[in-house]
């Protein structure tokens, strides 16, 4: 099982990897893709910023997961 | 006896007698005819608008010669992650907007230095200022001014490292810790200043002179900026009076001498002030950090998480690599079986910072050794104890990171704990403080996207036997002219003075990505190593005919004796073999070639250096005074190439990150430096230099040339946490804010004796 990159198509094998990815990644067309799943970029980061815990890519995977997910 | 003829000897530099004796040529010591002498106009403001440049009354001046601005350039913006274009964000000649008080926004080029100082206060330039932001922890807020648009909450770059299951590995520790420190910024003090010579002449082709740590990052970086071809640029680094990570990327000099000169068709030179150097080039980045850290009742590091966010200043420069590599060191020298790191780099309107000696891994190894030595504390553990029994070893796989190959980890804390032994009891208000550390030799990344091999070298040798060898390798100041032409000789079998190196000359030398993040003893110097055995095996394959020998892995070369290798009495000169055979390739001249890309050796380094350091200090209680008295270093560099070397890397490493670690800042005042000078900027001077000592390891590295590793940037890890936990061993208190003056040592004093009083 693996989870695809919806924008760049960047394969990863974890959905916090691939929230990672697209966080980390942070250029406009990710951001535009995460924005249209209701989530602030923003957000996002000042959450995994100032807290122990990641719990901005947390909120991001739960998404991908469901949505990003290819079966091998 | 040593199985080597060269390595491992004790060799003067090549180049040093031309120093010290002052015959050694600089860029800033170089005329040519026609030169013109450059300077730099520069913002006076940390944001604002540039509305209008208008440069009329000084293109008028008498002596004046050419002035540019962001308006004669072609636009582009440069740096040095060329893979990724958003974070090429710098115009060095700004055309709308400067971002912190140094931003170049026009030069001149004039019959000397007087002239074009007086043309620029000719400029006119019209500002509209915009609020500005210092701090990258008010950077960050939703009501902090955007620096660069569309970058959303100023974060410049983002990098995130992850293993194991790491809340889960919390729930399971019988401790938790958490500390925040915060790393200072730092200068990096090279004696020469940022300069640059550029002839573009009516051929269009363009030479710089430059001082530089890396003649091919330049030459791409020109070509891009100048809109010129790659082979139209020659870039030569003369003698380099330092780099320490300053540069390795392109300067206000080199692009705005380039400028002028391609403008004008003249040579222009342009050096740096030493105001300039402190506040318009780059600096030490300074960084908060967020350490949880688990440990099991017996020490055993179960989890760790960082958080970090550093200082960018306006520009992205190496800022991302330093975000990196400080998320990467921070599980380092450790066996972390979980372990989570979440860096943020922030822009802010201050001097951009970058690379420098040690790229994220001082203020890592600072954080994490002192957060180790609390951790012992609180769990009644010795500090050598807790390294001991969490401290990487051979073969050990950072997961998903890195491979280790080569460790001396513990060797080094079995010399460092007898030497702390064998110093015995220790009077009052002394303390040993230790540190452990590792660092990367060369960098495996490839941002720059370069198509060649990251380093590589030609080997030609003459009908006399002696030996040219072409690197593009950067000589700075650490000796890697000595270095190469030593694994050149032994590798040949001939001596060191048969060597004669050429390098850094982008016309003649094959390319090398330059001296920085500790690359060139091993990289450079495989592709040496490579060259120089491909020339050995053109010799040979003459030789073994001329002897009749049946195979030519039967002959070796040592001491310029081609023989046996189980009769090494049987054998002929290797000049007399070097004659004949070029006279027996019809006149061909013998020339090998090497070249070095590491692969598939993890995402960070082919290798890895270790040590441990400890740093004895006294400190006066009354006044928070303290004297570094001794700093011994277990260092485990694999083969020692030049003995001499490393001596002068551990002295010099440790002037610097002591430096850092008592002294070195840069306060600001609304994004101005407020100390940019010799005279008030304090650093460690030869007087208040602690006695050092080196500490022998044996190791040898697989995938280092004669098993040789880094010696260069890893020195400069641990002396700040060493001196930190030095201070609280010799008084019990700790200060977590970089650097530790004794001003923040008083008053960590005053406040625990209030506390006791309480």
């Amino acid at each position: 099982m693996s989870y695809h990159c919806p924008v760049c198509k960047k394969v990863s094998h974890a959905p916090l990897d691939l929230a990672r990815h697209m966080i980390g990644r942070g250029d406009k067309v990710h951001r535009d893709w995460i924005y249209s799943k209701g989530f602030k970029y923003s957000e996002l980061l000042l959450l995994q910023i100032k807290s122990f815990g990641g719990e901005g890519f947390k909120a991001l995977a739960e998404v991908l997961e469901k949505e990003t997910k290819v079966e091998d | 006896m040593s199985k080597y003829s060269v390595i491992g000897a004790r060799v003067r530099m090549i180049g040093g007698t031309e120093k010290v004796t002052g015959d050694a040529k600089y860029t800033s010591d170089l005329t040519l005819p026609g030169m013109l002498y450059g300077k730099i106009l520069r913002s006076p403001h940390p944001h604002a608008k540039i509305l209008n440049i208008d440069t009329s009354k000084a293109e008028k001046m008498i002596g004046v010669k050419a002035v540019v601005t962001g308006a004669d350039t072609i636009g582009k913006k440069q740096g040095i992650w060329r893979r990724f274009p958003e974070l090429c964000d710098e115009e060095i000649l700004c055309r709308a907007k400067v971002r912190y008080i140094g931003d170049a926004v026009a030069a001149v080029a004039a019959v000397d230095e007087d002239t074009a100082e007086e043309a620029l206060g000719l400029i006119e330039v019209e500002y509209e200022t915009l609020p500005a932001v210092f701090d990258p922890m008010e950077a960050i807020t939703e009501e902090a001014p955007q620096i660069h648009e569309g970058v959303e909450l100023n974060i410049n770059v983002n990098r995130h490292i992850e293993w194991g299951n790491v809340d889960e590995a919390f729930t399971k520790c019988d401790h938790i810790r958490e500390d925040q420190f915060v790393c200072s910024s730092q200068a990096h003090m090279c004696m020469e200043t940022h300069c640059a010579l550029a002839s573009f002449d009516y051929n269009g082709k363009l030479t710089v002179w430059t001082s530089t740590q890396s003649s091919y990052y330049i030459q791409v970086l020109l070509m891009g900026m100048l809109g010129m071809r790659e082979g139209d640029i020659r870039v030569i680094n003369p003698y380099t009076g330092g780099g320490f990570g300053s540069k390795f990327e392109l300067d206000s000099a080199q692009f705005c001498a380039s400028l002028l000169s391609k403008k004008i068709c003249r040579p222009v030179k342009i050096v740096l002030t030493r105001e300039e150097e402190f506040t318009a080039t780059k600096r030490r980045t300074p960084m908060y950090y967020f350490l949880k850290l688990g440990a099991k009742k017996d020490g055993t590091l179960l989890a760790k998480e960082v958080r970090v966010i550093t200082e960018g200043g306006a520009y992205t420069a190496m800022g991302a690599t330093a975000l990196y590599l400080t998320g990467f060191f921070s599980s380092f020298p450790y066996k972390y079986p979980n372990y989570r790191y979440d860096g943020y780099r922030s822009y802010t309107n201050t001097e951009p910072t970058s690379a420098m000696r040690g790229f994220g891994a001082p203020q890592s190894t600072f954080v994490g050794e002192s957060q180790l030595d609390m951790m012992a504390e609180d769990l009644g553990i010795d500090p050598i104890e807790i390294r001991r029994k969490n401290g990487m070893t051979p073969d050990y796989v950072v997961p998903g990171q890195a491979f280790i190959q080569s460790c001396g980890l513990h060797q080094c804390l079995d010399k460092i704990e007898a030497l702390i032994k064998e110093r015995g009891k220790l009077p009052p208000n002394h303390g040993i403080g230790i540190a452990a550390y590792g660092f990367m030799s060369g960098g495996i990344f490839n941002w720059f996207d370069t198509p060649y091999s990251f380093s590589a070298a030609i080997v030609k040798i003459n009908i006399d036997g002696k030996v040219d060898l072409f690197t593009g390798a950067n000589e700075i100041g650490q000796g890697s002219n000595t270095t190469l032409s030593m694994i050149c000789a032994e590798e040949l079998g001939v001596k060191f003075e048969d060597i004669r190196i050429h390098s850094a000359d982008t016309g003649i030398c094959p390319p090398d990505l330059g001296g920085w993040g500790s690359r060139q003893t091993l990289m450079s110097g495989n592709a040496v190593k490579m060259a120089a055995a491909d020339a050995k095996r053109q010799i040979m394959e003459f030789a073994a005919a001329k002897m009749g020998v049946n195979i030519v892995y039967d002959l070796d070369i040592k001491d310029q004796w081609i023989h046996l290798v189980d009769r090494p009495e049987r054998g002929v000169s290797y000049f007399d073999v070097v004659k004949e055979a070029i006279r027996g390739r019809d006149g061909e001249v013998i020339i090998g070639r090497g070249h070095y890309t590491p692969h598939r050796k993890g995402m960070i380094s082919p290798a890895y250096s270790f040590g441990i350091q400890a740093a004895e200090v006294e400190v006066d209680p009354e006044t928070g005074k303290y004297k570094l008295l001794n700093v011994s270093t277990a260092h485990d560099s694999g083969q020692v190439i030049n003995q001499v070397g490393i001596e002068g890397q551990l002295e010099g490493a440790i002037m610097m990150a002591g430096g850092y670690g008592y002294c070195e800042d840069q306060p600001m005042d609304k994004g101005k430096i407020l100390n940019p000078s010799i005279a008030d900027y304090k650093m460690i001077r030869s007087l208040d230099m602690p006695e050092t000592k080196i500490l022998e390891i044996d190791t040898y590295e697989p995938e280092g040339p004669f098993g040789a590793k880094e010696a260069g940037e890893g020195l400069t890890n641990p002396t700040a946490g060493a001196i930190g936990n030095a201070i609280y061993k010799a008084v019990g208190v700790r200060v977590n804010t970089l650097p530790i003056t004794p001003e923040k040592v008083f008053r960590a004093l005053r406040e625990k004796e209030s506390k006791q009083k309480r």
